[in-house]
């Protein structure tokens, strides 16, 4: 419709009045101006012609001794004539969108994305250095630059992207991944857990177990010293006797380690579960008067739960404008007791009890065996499974001598 | 006169050319009852709601019907828009 060329240049409605209208239809004809949309109302004719025919039919007019009065225009040209009239809105608009480009050609939020550890201030403070920061033009800042110079200030950045969306600026670092510095002070390794030893190799230490042997919690395992000849084999101490020295303890020590693991389910059970359907109550509360809107009379349902939402309007100017509203609602809830099988509720528990233990066992540890048992009870409702699994894993802890 | 329409007739047949282009006829295009297109037409004679006259070569044409706009008025044709109920032939 906009784009039509008969909006582009204008339509005139006009009333042709006068004794013979269909002659001035004919001589429009005759000098092929389009008419269109034409109607009659007592014995007037109503028609849409172009704005540039228009200004033709004048002497049509007086050859066909009818009147022509215009009824409504549409088009362009006159909402342009209209727009005329009103410069200031023109001028208006033109200074809102003057604005909006000026505006958006400044940064007005800077954002820093990817720190780990190096505070964003710093960033921050860099970036402002080289003429990144709030209320400056875009165009004005040489990204390339301050992205050479952040990593050159702070030594941890490995890398920086500067790009801008709209007006705000967004920094991008990566941080290098420095490597770990190893700890040089002394130290013991201590078994971590119960168990029995299956592999101990001391790479740097003096071993204290052997294969075999159970150790409890806290037991030295590599103690943390310069490793002492073994005595000779006549049972003579060596020769040559090295300083004690403290070090710090290495080594692999693995040990067969268990768990176990206790659940039980209950064969009889009431479950309860929402219908879905529910009553709604709302209390309001005006001044001292209350109202109460949709009441339930007597019990909603014949098992519920209910939930009490409590609103107040805000404290506006310390105006103790004192209305409250509590909404009940009543769920109705549908209860069902259930009773299981024996395998059932053996293999719930089962699930539960090897749930129990996974949550303890570390996820490098070996696993050799699952072994489970029920549990006989006198009880007959109650099923319980006792789960027993065995894992080889290393039980090294590395704890500092204390000096 | 006659025998010289007669032939241009049949050589229009003859020819296949569209016999309304040759004899300067009239043709009228109706879309249901809704739209009447008259094309190749001298003028309109009379225009009302329930009656629309249109000057053809060979005499005249009526149309009755209610609520008659004419829809698009040009030097070739005449679009006649509403509800037609008849149209006559008056030579």
């Amino acid at each position: 419709m906009i784009f039509n060329t008969n909006y582009l240049r204008g339509t005139v409605k006009i009333r042709v009045s006068g004794t013979m209208p269909e002659r001035f239809i004919n001589l429009c004809v005759t000098e092929e101006i389009p008419l269109w949309g034409i109607t009659k109302t007592d014995e007037d004719l109503i028609a849409w012609i172009r704005l540039q025919d228009f200004f033709r039919i004048r002497p049509l007019v007086i050859c066909s001794h009818t009147k022509v009065k215009v009824l409504s225009r549409r088009g362009l040209p006159f909402i342009m004539k209209r727009l005329k009239q009103r410069k200031m809105l023109m001028v208006g608009s033109c200074i809102f969108f003057a604005l909006l480009y000026i505006l958006s050609s400044y940064i007005w939020f800077i954002e820093i994305t990817g720190l780990k550890t190096i505070p964003e201030q710093e960033i921050r403070q860099i970036a402002e250095q080289y003429g990144l920061r709030t209320g400056n033009i875009k165009n004005a800042i040489n990204v390339k630059k301050i992205e050479r110079e952040i990593p050159l200030h702070i030594s941890e950045v490995a890398w920086v992207g500067i790009n801008f969306t709209g007006t705000r600026a967004v920094i991008e670092v990566v941080e290098k991944t420095m490597p770990k510095q190893e700890e040089k002070l002394p130290a013991h390794i201590v078994a971590a857990k119960d168990g029995v030893i299956t592999e101990i190799i001391a790479l740097n230490g003096q071993a204290m177990v052997k294969i075999g042997q159970t150790v409890k919690k806290g037991d030295t395992l590599i103690k943390g010293i310069t490793p002492q000849p073994a005595a000779g084999v006549d049972g003579q101490l060596p020769k040559t006797i090295t300083p004690v020295e403290l070090v710090r303890a290495k080594g692999i020590t693995t040990a067969r380690v268990w768990y176990e693991g206790y659940a039980e389910i209950e064969r009889k059970q009431t479950t309860s579960k929402q219908t879905g359907s529910y009553k709604m109550t709302i209390n309001m509360k005006i001044g001292d008067k209350e109202l109460a809107f949709n009441r339930p009379q007597g019990q909603p349902f014949a098992e519920f739960e209910t939930v009490t939402i409590y609103k107040q309007l805000p404290l506006w100017r310390n105006s103790e404008l004192a209305v409250e509203s509590t909404i009940t609602i009543y769920r109705e809830i549908n209860s069902q007791h259930m009773e299981k099988t024996f395998e059932e509720a053996y293999n719930e528990a089962y699930a539960k009890a090897i749930q129990v233990v996974q949550v303890t066992i570390p996820e490098t540890a070996k696993i050799l065996s699952r072994n489970y048992e029920v549990l006989k009870t006198p009880e007959e409702n109650i099923v319980r499974v006792k789960v027993n699994v065995e894992t080889i894993e290393d039980i090294g802890q590395t704890i500092n001598i204390s000096q | 006169m006659l025998r010289r329409k007669g032939k241009l007739q049949s050589l229009a047949g003859y020819l296949e050319i569209p016999q309304d282009i040759v004899m300067d006829l009239p043709r009228i295009t109706m879309l249901g009852n809704k739209q009447l297109l008259v094309e190749n037409h001298n003028g309109i004679i009379e225009y009302t709601p329930s009656l629309v006259r249109i000057k053809l070569n060979c005499g005249e044409l009526f149309i009755m019907g209610e609520m008659l706009i004419l829809g698009n008025l040009q030097a070739e044709q005449i679009l006649v828009e509403g509800v037609v109920r008849e149209v006559k032939y008056d030579i």
